[in-house]
């Protein structure tokens, strides 16, 4: 083989890896779900908090310890949030008496907003106020609506970016609770 | 040698010389830049603007937690002073905010795992563009070495300039008019 053919078959071989690599992160990326976003905190124990609810009741997460709960951030002035919450509300209402807590944190919103919303939304479940988003920071949020749900031994095990879909969380849900049961 | 046979070597050299001194200053500069950074005792507003803008504000696009007006933001650089005051060193504060968002949040990736190819990659461009140049500049300096140049040609020897005077007579002989 000349040096000329060698040099440029060397040449074809780096097109054809770069081009590969290139596809194959394609592919892989594009079948992710872009709702089910990574996060460090997947597998932890998810970060205790103790907030005011709206109707001044302090609120501890870890006395929910083995029921599986659902964190969810929202605000008032979202209107993704509107989007989702009958879905939060219907799995509320289907789960709680199956040892499944729905919890809404309340993101930089005014109480008088936030109570008037639940209000008006016929929110039933805990709502908690993070005035300070000190919790908001503990779960790494980015944003609004954002949910986690955690295991009942405390550990998050899914993290949701944007409105959650009820026949996913309902889902995620049911087989969490087959998986305590076993 | 000529003159004209020397000008591409000193060209080259020239060059070579010049990429040296292009890189040497781009060297004293960073130096510098990177002292300038280390003065003393900074005070806490000054630490938490130094951690702030090393992270990135979650809710924003390309902006640092220092530089954010977002209310996140603000409540991030709050949480930093208050660490600060609780006596959390920078680095806890920083591998708080890293435990929670991930490496992400930081505005210069971690030179370990993945991301430090962002540091390699730009390493072995710069050595593979020398190299380049290295190679290339050499071949310039090759090149008029290889190539006949005029001035050094032998000089013809009798018989062949009895053969071109004589064809060149008889091209005179064969166009009179010319």
């Amino acid at each position: 083989m000349s040096y000329v053919t060698r040099r440029r078959a060397l040449l074809l071989g780096v097109v054809v890896v770069v081009v590969s690599a290139v596809a194959v992160l394609l592919s892989v990326g594009l079948r992710r779900d872009p709702s089910a976003a990574p996060s460090p905190l997947i597998g932890r124990i998810a970060p205790d908090f103790t907030l005011s609810q709206l109707d001044g009741k302090p609120f501890t997460l870890s006395t929910l310890r083995g029921q599986v709960v659902v964190v969810n951030f929202w605000a008032s002035w979202c209107t993704e949030c509107h989007t989702e919450q009958p879905a939060l509300s219907q799995t509320w209402q289907r789960f709680q008496d199956s040892g499944v807590v729905v919890v809404g944190v309340n993101f930089q919103d005014t109480t008088d907003d936030a109570i008037d919303y639940v209000r008006k939304a016929g929110v039933s479940y805990p709502v908690v106020e993070d005035s300070d988003s000190r919790t908001a920071l503990a779960y790494g949020l980015r944003g609004i609506p954002e949910t986690f749900v955690i295991d009942r031994t405390g550990r998050i095990a899914a993290r949701i970016i944007g409105p959650v879909d009820a026949t996913k969380l309902t889902n995620q849900i049911n087989s969490m609770l087959s998986a305590g049961e076993q | 040698m000529t003159v004209r046979a020397i000008l591409p070597r000193v060209r080259a050299q020239l060059s070579v010389i010049l990429i040296l001194l292009a890189m040497l200053a781009a060297g004293i500069t960073l130096a510098v830049v990177a002292m300038r950074g280390r003065g003393g005792n900074p005070s806490e507003a000054q630490q938490v603007q130094q951690i702030a803008a090393e992270l990135h504000c979650p809710v924003c696009k390309d902006l640092s937690v220092a530089d954010s007006p977002a209310p996140l933001a603000r409540q991030m650089r709050e949480q930093i002073a208050q660490k600060l005051r609780a006596g959390e060193s920078p680095d806890q504060i920083r591998a708080g905010f890293v435990a929670a968002y991930g490496d992400s949040v930081l505005m210069s990736p971690p030179k370990r795992g993945l991301s430090a190819a962002v540091y390699v990659l730009p390493t072995i461009v710069i050595a593979a563009g020398l190299v380049f140049a290295v190679t290339l500049v050499r071949r310039w300096v090759r090149r008029p070495e290889a190539e006949p140049v005029e001035d050094d040609a032998a000089p013809m020897s009798a018989s062949d300039r009895r053969a071109v005077r004589g064809a060149v007579a008889r091209l005179r002989q064969e166009e009179p008019d010319q």
